[in-house]
């Protein structure tokens, strides 16, 4: 999938909004292209990765949902380090979950990585007839902070793949720096034999 | 606390376990206990994880530590209750203070201020694995590993009692550039890594053969002081200190044996060459057998806590337990009542041992004996020291080791000192943040411990508002680095205990975490007697194909 000689951007992506606005739907039928009318609430699948290939790079996203630690607002600062990208959900049917994505925004604002990429996404935009939120309240929000805004509809899929390539293509722009250091999963297969130091 | 009530009841109410507190010990238990299929909730008071292993700004460093010690531990005014309009007997619970004489100096407010959310300061420090540790198999086994990242720790130093830092030989040839060691005393070094290689590989690979013998080390060696035996090798001094304390990193004075409150065995010395042995090389980008977790040690308990939710806990942050719900009938825990007023049941609860019940009737002291008989080992104490610059120049995190007697004749423990620098996201860039601990009986001994250690490293400002850093740099030759911010520390060593009522491991005075894991493992097997700790997952790599969707499992 990776073209050669392309930029490869490893970004880690973290998902934000309350319970039940829909994050692991729109990563689901991300990464899966699948919807569940009743998505439990998440346990047990709280990590995806997914490979997105522009013109300008190729984008491996390593994606985090919330483990529900979301739920009595216990997300641990590990959750956010080292993200180049987020994406607070809301439902447009629920007021309240808009009121909430505002405080993750300031959150985010608060851990001031000034590179980050963020999306505002206003999600179950199927569901038009209950709509409490106003695209143009989401609109002048996102605006306001730096982000980009996008109306979804896990459900039918709607600018689901335009919400990751959006996201893919500022990276590419951006291509933020982490630190790096080693992780514990490429262990030395051949390991030198015990007389590395001691004779 | 006004946060707490704002919160949504918690769902279920009712629970196989209960833990409150997210240190490494409770995160562990929680991680494994949701493995298992237990349905767990995880509490704790503060905004933050990690408890008394958490890594903190300097602000809420500070406030930590002031309120879990003894100067301004507020005197508990509720006095035990004993409600008879409900089915329980309620008992209120107090904290008793884990830290004493907590010492906090700033000499550069300003600076510290303006960057204060670049800090992650461990507080159970200094803190380092060996890469063959224990604790690494663990992180990497259980999963928590994906969310964690190492550098290394560039350099080892011992220091002699001539002030001179040493650097650990970490390879064979770093022991033959060494100019200070003469042919006969390097032959000698060669003969002793030789036989214990020779008694590593037979240990390995068959037990007993009695052809070879030769190869080993004797049994009766094997349980003699391991000093005697460096010294039967013939091992110059300098050497037989490193081994002894940068590697082996015993604690009491070996060279003293009458007075040593614990004399490291052969075997165990043996074993622990090993283990630096095995360090060496494990990962590719080590440079040595030490590495550190980038934005400190808390994140261990973030990592296990993660798992633990993945698998199903539930956890809530700033939420105090104010009280046990013990059965009327039985005088048996059954539950918690939170300070949001709810109250939740389960079978079991770990609480951290700071926590205790002031005055239990008569009936009901049997209950909760654990919490009250706190089984303190010793004391250890620590200090943290921010710095303008490094220790040594070009080089960033490293650990010096003091053995006993090196710093002044009264020093009866080591000191061990670990510097980690910007790069690991502990500090800003180009701070340092320098980590102290020392055994110590009393405090006073533990304080002279660490103020020797850190005016031996350290230019230390005369008065507490030193605004005048600046005039300090004349004349002085030697190029100390400056003191910006300082604690030092006395925490009490409290070790776990199990019971109806089950409490985790405090932070011990070792750099490496296989006692509390040992401590938190047997914990574990005895709430749960048939649970694996840490069943054997599919390995967290299986994601990394390109285009693979990867799920943690």
């Amino acid at each position: 999938m990776a073209r050669p000689g392309n930029k490869i951007i490893q970004a880690k992506m973290v998902l934000l909004g309350d319970m039940g606005t829909g994050k692991t739907s729109l990563v689901l039928r991300f990464v899966k292209g699948q919807f569940l009318d009743h998505q439990e609430p998440t346990i047990g699948a709280a990590f995806f990765t997914q490979i997105l290939s522009l013109t300008e790079a190729t984008v491996k996203f390593d994606i985090w949902d919330t483990a529900g630690q979301e739920r009595y607002h216990s997300l641990a600062p590990m959750y956010y380090r080292g993200a180049a990208a987020a994406v607070v959900v809301y439902d447009i049917s629920k007021m309240d979950t808009f009121t909430r994505a505002k405080k993750w925004v300031e959150e985010l604002q608060r851990q001031g990585n000034s590179n980050l990429v963020m999306a505002l996404v206003a999600n179950k935009c199927d569901l038009e007839p209950k709509r409490e939120v106003e695209t143009e309240e989401g609109e002048q929000f996102a605006q306001e902070n730096g982000m980009f805004y996008i109306e979804t509809s896990a459900k039918t899929a709607e600018n689901i793949n335009e919400l990751f390539y959006e996201i893919a293509k500022r990276l590419a722009k951006a291509f933020p720096s982490k630190p790096t250091g080693m992780n514990l999963n490429n262990e030395v297969r051949d390991r030198r034999k015990l007389s590395c130091c001691l004779g | 606390m006004s946060e707490a009530s704002s919160y949504p009841p918690i769902e279920p109410n009712t629970f196989d376990l209960i833990i409150i507190g997210t240190g490494l010990p409770g995160s562990l238990i929680a991680a494994t206990a949701s493995a298992v299929g237990k349905t767990v909730l995880h509490l704790d008071p503060n905004p933050f994880y990690g408890s008394h292993f958490a890594s903190l700004t300097i602000p809420e460093l500070t406030s930590f530590l002031n309120s879990h010690s003894t100067a301004s531990q507020p005197q508990s005014s509720t006095t035990t209750t004993n409600s008879n309009t409900s089915d329980y007997t309620i008992l209120d619970l107090a904290s008793s203070p884990l830290y004493a004489d907590v010492e906090i100096s700033s000499y550069a407010p300003e600076t510290l201020s303006e960057r204060s959310r670049s800090f992650n300061i461990d507080l159970g420090g200094p803190r380092v694995f060996f890469c063959a540790d224990k604790a690494i198999d663990l992180i990497v086994k259980s999963g928590a590993g994906q969310y964690l990242e190492f550098k290394s720790i560039d350099a080892s130093f011992v220091c002699d009692e001539n002030g001179r830092l040493w650097n650990v030989p970490d390879s064979r040839a770093a022991i033959f550039k060494d100019k200070t060691l003469g042919l006969t005393e390097k032959n000698q070094l060669m003969r002793f890594f030789k036989l214990v290689q020779q008694h590593l590989e037979v240990s390995d690979h068959d037990n007993g053969n009695e052809g070879t013998q030769d190869s080993r080390i004797s049994e009766e060696d094997l349980g003699s002081p391991f000093v005697e035996f460096l010294k039967k090798m013939r091992l110059p001094p300098k050497i037989q200190s490193i081994i002894l304390y940068a590697i082996a990193m015993a604690d009491y004075d070996q060279n003293n044996l009458e007075v040593c409150k614990d004399v490291l065995k052969t075997k165990g010395g043996i074993d622990r060459l090993a283990l630096y042995n095995k360090s060496v090389g494990r990962f590719p980008n080590a440079s040595g057998a030490l590495i550190y977790p980038i934005y400190g040690h808390g994140e261990l308990s973030q990592a296990f806590c993660r798992r633990a939710a993945v698998k199903g806990c539930l956890y809530v942050l700033r939420m105090p337990v104010l009280s046990l719900l013990m059965g009327k009938e039985s005088g048996r825990y059954k539950g918690v009542r939170l300070a949001s007023g709810q109250d939740l049941f389960s079978d079991q609860l770990v609480l951290d041992p700071t926590f205790t019940v002031p005055s239990p009737p008569d009936s009901l002291r049997k209950s909760v004996e654990g919490l009250n008989l706190r089984d303190v080992k010793g004391k250890v104490a620590r200090g943290i020291c921010v710095i303008a610059s490094s220790l040594k120049p070009n080089m960033s995190n490293f650990l010096v080791v003091y053995p006993p007697r090196s710093l002044y004749p009264e020093q009866n423990t080591s000191i061990r000192a670990v510097q980690i620098g910007g790069g690991l996201a502990v500090c800003p860039s180009g701070m340092f943040v320098l980590y102290f601990s020392a055994l110590c009986d009393d405090a006073e001994r533990g304080k002279n411990l660490l103020r020797a250690a850190m005016s031996a490293l350290l230019k230390i400002p005369d008065s507490e508002n030193a605004e005048s850093s600046s005039e300090v740099q004349n004349e002085n030759a030697e190029v100390k680095p400056t003191l910006l911010w300082s604690a030092t520390f006395i925490q009490e060593l409290i070790t776990g205990e199990f019971g109806y009522i089950s409490s985790t491991p405090m932070p011990d005075g070792n750099l490496h975490y296989s006692d509390l894991l040992d401590a938190t493992m047997k914990l574990f097997h005895e709430m749960y007697p048939d649970g694996e700790f840490f069943p054997e997952t599919a390995s967290p790599e299986d994601g990394e194909d390109e285009g693979e969707l990867s799920l943690e499992s």
